[in-house]
């Protein structure tokens, strides 16, 4: 397939953020699909903020934070363990293909974690139709 | 035996001399039934004394202990209206010190009607009717069951038939916020219909209704285009269930999961990445 | 502005535009010069330009330049990782003028040039990431950090040798500490421990004097026989409760002399000092040189409490200090900072069950082996079997008890190994038996360690290296008989061996406290896994904890010696100063904040919020952040439903016109009309 994904990503500070600029600074290359909004906790990635993203027409959003346990504001992620599968079961109930919406733990010492996160997800996303498309 | 309404009428006059009011149900004219505060001033009144159709009594209630906080009232409620009481008393929205309930057993045919899974109460000490089982939601069902094509285009149909009227939200005893995400053009867009897919509001809406959907399918009744509303609050805290163990009206002092920390097994189940 | 959603109109905002070459780092793989000629057009920006070294002097001097002579109301650099120059721009902004929250970073470089190959999707990138910031930084807002005054009375728990260096070096720089321990005296696992290796001098006579200064110290008050009951506020502002158990004894009453110790007719084995080998009364002080001097009551094990008669201890007080109608006091005290060093527990040996421990009885742990060794502990320094009388003529000596074990903790206890040369050393020393250590690794870094290692293989210490399978007293030989026998493979040798001895000493792990949860929740910092407590950074920050005026010293953030240990209370006693000597303290601007006309007073804000940062108003029904508790999650904001809490400087609005900046870039690599949220 020829389309180019839209993903955006939302990342805590602390350690994806660092994960991110880790993979950066080993060099580490990856679709250049993915845009970074730099949020202080995944705790702060509120349902509403997710569901604007995919109305702007993402085709992808992704919320990544630190290991469960590693959390900045300790225990900010887990608040992320759960809004963000509940959410993601509110998207298959209303048929939108759950997978759009992926949340992982980055450290900050995982650059070649987070390098292959991102290309992972963005093979897969650009498998599936445009957002958009799909819903009209 | 004597009927539930009869019983009721007793269970009501027992306690009229030790509250200020009763709440409960009246018919009024046309078959209409409204909430309406039976006191001891007014006896005649429990000849009108309604069971059917429900109404959403617990926001009277919030209503009248706003205006009269030291009031001491009684409630007569179903299991749905029940559960809805408890959360809003679990949201700091009714203070139950003075509050008596007076639960009331739904009949296999209003249970079937509203395709409830717990058509009875659990917190009242008064109780009036027999409890029966919940009954199976066939329409939750059905839908659940479709493949993600067909539930994708099942929605967007039923929600373009939705003229954003706000009723589901404002005759839902838990939306009681003083302003409404769903009326911020931030998270909805105004000013279009039908809606654009998938419906913000819709959407938004489910979320917020999760871990505190009562199940007492007000929205639906309510709705001018018949939108099967309860079903994706229904699959949601069946989720919250198996996920959190979490379920809306059940523990007076248990919060909803989502906003506390994840307790053993919670993460296993999430089924996020390991 | 117009938006297209809305119709509220908005002063037009002066933005600028600085996209920086990184020498190569980013021009070799962005156009730079486009991105900047490009992002002129953006709505807002009045000035774009590319410059070789955004960060160096010239680089922030044409931000200055600019914010004066255009008068610029906001400012976007798009370089590198805000974690690296965020500081060094908003520093910029604020030395001519600009409030610094009103900048904004897009990284171009670690998450842009660095991590694409190809150029022309790299300048695509760019110019999105630069779009999201200028769409951003519209709508940020100037923030003040807010300024609290620093309490210079500090707490520190736990009186070991961390906790008292900490509280003596703070002590003496003229400010006053409370040190608060558990026990009835301060001294810690120290206090035990008979020769420290690897220069084997007296325990005692090292820890004693730090002690006695502590004791006497006219800025430290002691508490001991005491425990925190509750931490309330923040840094630079905390109320703790403590409770001040009943000693049953005056302590301005009593002198120390003992006569009660002495006259009491009830013996108590004595499982916290001596480990389980001696005997205290019912009233005690744990052992002679205690500080403070004065003796407590062990309520459940005294005649008079368990019986109603006996008062032997109070016919015999000269001064009348004995008070039988003593109750548990409760105190409240003000301080700005905390100091946690509350030490470690010992691994319970019995949950090895295959090394005997309890069920044979010459099998002893090291906390027992130091006890048998001090000339002042149950035997005089003499090292005898558990008969009271017997010299082991030989012994072994087990490393990684409850240590580097799947079965209990994966981690190496740092101790054990030099401690149990040190045993090795003195039981050759003192007994001449033949000792055999079972070790997995020697480990004996840090300065005369590996020497003393040395030493002690030349006194002819025999070492099998081989996890230990079983102690067991079944004999299969004859020469087995009434002996311990020692079972292990030996990975040297490659071959199972069977060694007799008479006597097992059990090097046990070190573990976090058995409450260490409890205690961390107490004080608002958190525990790892196996319930040590968290350092802020474990390299560069280690005896800092994520709350702020909340720091640990000593083995209860893992295990270590006690160099470590001091080192630790010291390195913690500065910090704790070096905030002091500031006055006052800036604390985090980005809070939450509620917006008191709209909220419902749902209080599910309250229930989400890590930090306890929220409370509920009764009187208004609202809630309410307490700025100096918050540290800006913004983990409330995601579950107050109406949105009546927003996090500063990431708004909902700011995250929303960010998103959609990088999107509409994204969408169609043109000019579009910035259609932001309302
Ligand atoms: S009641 Fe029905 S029509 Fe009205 S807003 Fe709700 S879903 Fe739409
Ligand atoms: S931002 Fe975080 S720390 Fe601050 S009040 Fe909200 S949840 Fe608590
Ligand atoms: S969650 Fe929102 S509405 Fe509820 S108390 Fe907190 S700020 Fe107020
Ligand atoms: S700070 Fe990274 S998830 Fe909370």
């Amino acid at each position: 397939m020829t389309t180019e994904p839209k993903i955006i990503g939302f990342l805590c500070n602390w350690c994806s953020y660092r994960g991110a600029d880790g993979a950066g600074m080993a060099r580490l290359k990856y679709p250049p699909n993915i845009k970074i909004i730099r949020v202080p906790c995944s705790g702060r990635v509120s349902p509403e903020l997710v569901l604007r993203t995919f109305r702007e027409g993402a085709d992808g959003v992704m919320v990544l934070g630190c290991h469960i346990g590693d959390c900045h504001y300790s225990t900010g992620n887990h608040r992320t363990a759960k809004r963000m599968p509940l959410l993601k079961k509110l998207l298959e109930y209303t048929g939108i293909d759950s997978e759009r919406l992926y949340i992982n733990w980055v450290s900050a010492a995982e650059g070649e974690k987070f390098a292959s996160v991102i290309r992972d997800f963005t093979e897969k996303i650009s498998t599936l139709p445009p957002f958009r498309e799909t819903m009209k | 035996m004597t009927d539930r309404l009869t019983s009721l009428r007793e269970a009501i006059e027992a306690v009229l001399p030790n509250v200020d009011g009763v709440l409960a149900l009246r018919i009024g004219p046309g078959g209409i039934s409204a909430s309406h505060l039976f006191s001891k001033e007014h006896p005649e009144d429990l000849a009108k004394l309604a069971l059917w159709p429900k109404e959403p009594v617990p926001d009277t209630l919030k209503i009248i202990l706003r205006a009269h906080p030291d009031a001491k009232l009684a409630i007569v409620c179903r299991g749905c209206e029940e559960r809805g009481i408890v959360e809003m008393f679990k949201h700091a929205q009714l203070n139950l010190d003075n509050v008596t309930l007076i639960g009331l057993q739904c009949e296999q045919a209003e249970a079937e009607f509203c395709r409830c899974a717990k058509p009875f109460t659990v917190h009242s000490k008064t109780t009036v009717g027999q409890s029966i089982k919940g009954v199976p939601d066939p329409v939750t069902e059905k839908i659940a069951a479709m493949s993600q094509p067909e539930r994708l285009a099942f929605w967007k149909q039923e929600f373009e038939h939705c003229i954003k009227c706000y009723g589901c939200r404002t005759i839902c005893p838990q939306c009681f916020c003083n302003v409404c995400t769903l009326e911020d053009e931030k998270w909805v867009e105004t000013g279009r219909l039908p809606m654009a897919n998938p419906s913000m509001y819709h959407l938004i809406r489910a979320m917020h209704m999760t871990a505190k959907c009562v199940a007492c399918r007000e929205c639906e009744e309510t709705c001018p285009a018949d939108i099967p509303l309860a079903v994706q609050f229904r699959l949601m805290a069946r989720d919250v269930k198996e996920l959190f163990n979490y379920e809306a009206g059940a523990v007076m002092d248990q919060k909803p999961p989502q906003l506390l920390v994840l307790e053993e097994g919670d993460y296993e189940r999430s089924g996020l990445p390991h | 502005m117009k938006t297209k959603n809305g119709s509220r109109t908005e002063v037009q905002e002066k933005i600028g535009v600085y996209v920086c070459h990184c020498g190569s780092n980013i021009a070799g793989t962005v156009d730079v010069a486009d991105v900047a000629r490009w992002a002129a057009h953006l709505p807002g920006v009045v000035v774009s330009r590319d410059y070789k070294f955004m960060c160096s002097s010239p680089g922030q001097e044409l931000i200055g330049k600019d914010i004066k002579e255009l008068g610029l109301t906001r400012v976007v650099v798009a370089s590198c990782s805000p974690h690296l120059h965020e500081a060094t721009f908003r520093g910029a902004c604020e030395r001519a003028g600009l409030n610094p929250y009103l900048f904004e970073m897009a990284n171009i470089r670690e998450q842009d040039s660095w991590v694409t190959s190809d150029k022309a999707e790299a300048t695509k990138k760019a110019k999105a990431l630069v779009a999201a910031a200028v769409s951003r930084v519209a709508h940020q807002q100037p923030l003040e950090a807010l300024l609290v005054p620093i309490d210079a009375n500090v707490l520190v728990v736990g009186g070991g040798i961390a906790g008292i260096q900490a509280a003596l070096e703070i002590a003496d720089s003229g400010n006053h500490v409370y040190l608060v321990e558990r026990e009835p005296s301060i001294g810690g696992h120290m206090a035990q421990f008979d020769k420290t290796f690897p220069t084997l001098d007296c325990s005692a006579c090292i820890l004693t004097p730090k002690m006695v200064s502590a004791g006497n110290h006219k800025n430290i008050t002691l508490l001991t026989w005491s425990e925190v009951e509750k931490v309330e506020g923040y840094v630079g502002n905390f109320t703790v409760t403590i409770r001040k158990k009943a000693r049953f004894v005056d302590e301005a009453l009593c002198t120390g002399c003992g006569v009660c110790q002495e006259k009491c007719p009830k013996k108590v084995i004595d499982d916290v000092f001596e480990a389980g080998l001696g005997y205290r009364k019912a009233i005690y002080t744990p052992f002679p040189q205690a500080v403070p001097n004065y003796p407590v009551i062990d309520h459940d094990n005294c005649t008079y409490f368990q019986k109603g008669t006996c008062k032997a201890c109070e016919k015999f007080c000269a001064t009348g200090a004995i008070k039988f109608d003593q109750v548990d006091e409760i105190l409240t005290v003000k301080v700005g900072n905390i100091i946690l060093a509350t030490g470690y527990d010992l691994f319970d040996a019995r949950k090895v069950s295959n090394y005997g421990y309890a069920r044979l009885p010459n099998v002893f742990t090291s906390l027992e082996m130091e006890r048998l060794t001090n000339a002042s502990g149950p035997t005089g320094g003499k090292i005898v079997l558990r008969d009271g009388v017997t010299q082991p003529k030989s012994v072994g000596i087990i490393h990684c008890v409850g240590s580097r074990d799947r079965n209990y903790n994966n981690y190496c206890s740092v101790i054990c190994c030099m401690q149990s040369l040190k045993f090795a050393h003195l039981v050759h020393e003192r007994t001449g038996a033949t000792v055999y250590n079972f070790y997995i690794d020697i480990r004996t870094p840090f300065k005369a360690y590996d020497e003393f290692y040395q030493k002690v293989l030349e006194e002819g210490t025999l070492f099998v290296r081989g996890k230990v399978a079983e102690v067991t007293d079944a004999a299969r030989l004859p020469s087995e008989e009434g002996r311990l026998i020692i079972q292990a493979e030996d990975t040297l040798a490659g071959k199972q061996r069977r060694i007799p001895v008479d006597m097992v000493i059990l090097s046990s792990a070190l573990e976090a406290r058995a409450d260490s949860k409890e205690v961390a929740q107490k004080f608002g910092i958190s525990c790892s896994a196996d319930q040590w407590f968290i350092e802020k950074h474990p390299k560069l920050d280690p005896v800092a904890t994520m709350t702020d005026g909340v720091f640990i010293a000593g083995t209860c953030t893992g295990p270590k010696d006690i160099p470590a240990s001091v080192a630790q209370g010291a390195a913690a006693a500065a910090r704790v100063l070096s905030i002091i000597g500031q006055g006052q303290i800036q604390i985090e601007a980005a809070t939450a904040i509620v917006n008191e006309e709209t909220c419902v007073g749902c209080q599910q804000c309250i229930a989400s919020c890590p930090y306890q940062a929220i409370v509920y108003r009764e009187d208004k029904g609202k809630a309410y952040v307490n700025e100096a508790l918050c540290k800006g999650c913004g983990t409330c904001v995601g579950s107050c439903l109406p949105k009546c809490i927003s996090l500063k400087h990431f708004t909902d609005e700011q995250l929303v016109a960010e998103m959609i900046g990088a999107m509409h870039t994204m969408k169609e690599f043109e000019l579009i009309p910035m259609e932001v949220a309302a």
